[in-house]
């Protein structure tokens, strides 16, 4: 996967399982990239991305449904409010709006529901942001930098959020340079750097064994 | 709660689209202000006293009056649309919203419609104004032909929007989108707006709608409706990819 002559993302070869994955790596690794072609938000140069099987396209509305995804920007309308931003994504995924207030109470974003968007804080919109990609329920959950701007409170109510979701059968990736947060609960880990993968573990109950 | 189906998610985009503009104010406001000043500057270049029939003779050849003026008033509508259309995902670029709306269970053509919708409703907006302007500016009485007038407005509208919605999307992708927009969709326009001209210069110098329609201009305008529409709604996947 290349932007111009940069090659982003080199040989990446790996399968994804149950649980929540830390991508872990420096800055230009190649972590929102591959975050961007799991989503199927961009197709990769060469090789496939599969999903459940499927190849993932994100013309697919099958599979567009089970994916949930928060990029570098909040995935949100400014001009809306939280509540309304919400709303509006709740109805075109078919949630009801007793999830999303599930969703508003999980984050802890009740206070700011009546409040646009774009008067929001960095760490409030990322908040909103996460509780965006969760409202559907997604079986595949892709987050890039879910803790950026956060404060200590705000991180941990998104880490909440991350665990509320997880359920057998659901995959969540979340991409971050700093490894700690996630490393807490992670249930396998990949460093990659350069584009390259280079390592690529799964917790288990006596350790860590390397994964591919 | 059942998933609801195509015409209601689309029908939901548009009413964010409008919601977000009432709010914004981005969009039809530079519209109008363009419209009105253009408007106002021609009234300025025409002496006040000529009649639609009048021919002015030019270095190319003579001209009638009618030409003229119908030839002001589509070009008014082209820029003015082009300068609505250049923002069509603006209220997506904001916050990076675009991705968000790609991953939505929504056929592309859904999108491409809410958008179209939008669109159109800004041009719609825009006319409303400009063209009680225009009758008052340059004297237009049309009678009963106010009738044809508006028919042939919803032909150009129609393939107007469609190719502006689409050639949007992929000069959204583009850094100099808003002068990418006019280069992409202007030979695409070109029929359209020639087919306006003829059809309302004739309507401005008294042909009624036997008249007008005679000669054929209405079929190159449906034609162009129909072949953008549905060029518009299946490569739009395309091009906002």
């Amino acid at each position: 996967m290349s932007y111009g002559s940069t090659i982003a993302l080199k040989r990446v070869d790996l399968t994804l399982y149950d649980g929540v994955t830390g991508l872990f790596g420096p800055n230009g690794a190649g972590k929102s990239t591959l975050l961007r072609v799991l989503s199927g938000l961009m197709r990769p140069s060469g090789g496939s991305a599969l999903l459940f099987g499927e190849e993932i396209r994100s013309t697919r509305e099958s599979i567009r449904r089970r994916i949930g995804y928060v990029g570098h920007e909040s995935g949100l309308y400014a001009r809306l409010s939280v509540i309304e931003n919400l709303s509006l994504f709740a109805n075109l995924y078919g949630v009801t709006s007793d999830r999303v207030d599930e969703v508003l109470d999980q984050l802890d974003m009740r206070e700011w529901q009546g409040t646009q968007v774009g008067a929001l804080s960095a760490g409030l919109k990322r908040r909103v942001a996460v509780a965006r990609a969760v409202l559907h329920k997604p079986d595949v959950l892709l987050l890039d930098e879910p803790y950026a701007n956060l404060d200590d409170d705000a991180s941990e109510r998104v880490s909440a959020a991350i665990l509320a979701w997880r359920a057998p059968g659901r995959v969540a990736v979340v991409a971050t340079h700093g490894a700690k947060r996630v490393k807490a609960f992670a249930d396998a880990g990949i460093i990659i750097q350069r584009g390259n993968v280079i390592s690529y573990r799964r917790r288990t109950p006596t350790g860590y064994e390397v994964a591919t | 709660m059942a998933e609801r189906g195509f015409v209601s998610k689309t029908t939901l985009l548009i009413r964010k689209d409008l919601l977000v503009e009432m709010r914004a104010r981005d969009t039809l406001p530079p519209m109008l202000a363009f419209c009105l000043t253009v408007a106002l500057l021609l009234a300025f270049s025409l002496p006040g006293n000529a009649v639609m029939s009048d021919v002015v003779d030019l270095p190319v050849g003579a001209i009638a009056l009618a030409d003229v003026i119908a030839g002001f008033l589509w070009i008014t509508i082209l820029f003015a649309g082009l300068i609505g259309f250049a923002r069509t995902f603006e209220v997506e670029r904001t916050e990076g919203a675009l991705d968000a709306l790609l991953l939505v269970p929504l056929d592309r053509s859904g999108l491409f419609a809410a958008k179209a919708f939008s669109n159109l409703a800004y041009l719609v907006a825009v006319q409303c104004v400009l063209v009680p302007v225009f009758a008052l500016f340059f004297s237009l009485t049309l009678g009963a032909d106010w009738l044809v007038l508006l028919g042939i407005i919803v032909l150009v509208d129609i393939g107007f929007v469609a190719i502006g919605t689409l050639f949007a999307s992929l000069a959204a992708q583009t850094r100099s989108r808003e002068l990418i927009l006019p280069v992409l969709a202007l030979p695409a326009l070109v029929p359209i707006f020639i087919a306006a001209v003829e059809l309302t210069s004739d309507l401005f110098m008294g042909g009624g709608l036997e008249a007008v329609a005679a000669r054929g201009w209405f079929g190159v305008l449906l034609g162009f409706d129909l072949v953008f529409a549905t060029v518009g709604a299946l490569a739009f996947e395309f091009a906002i990819d």
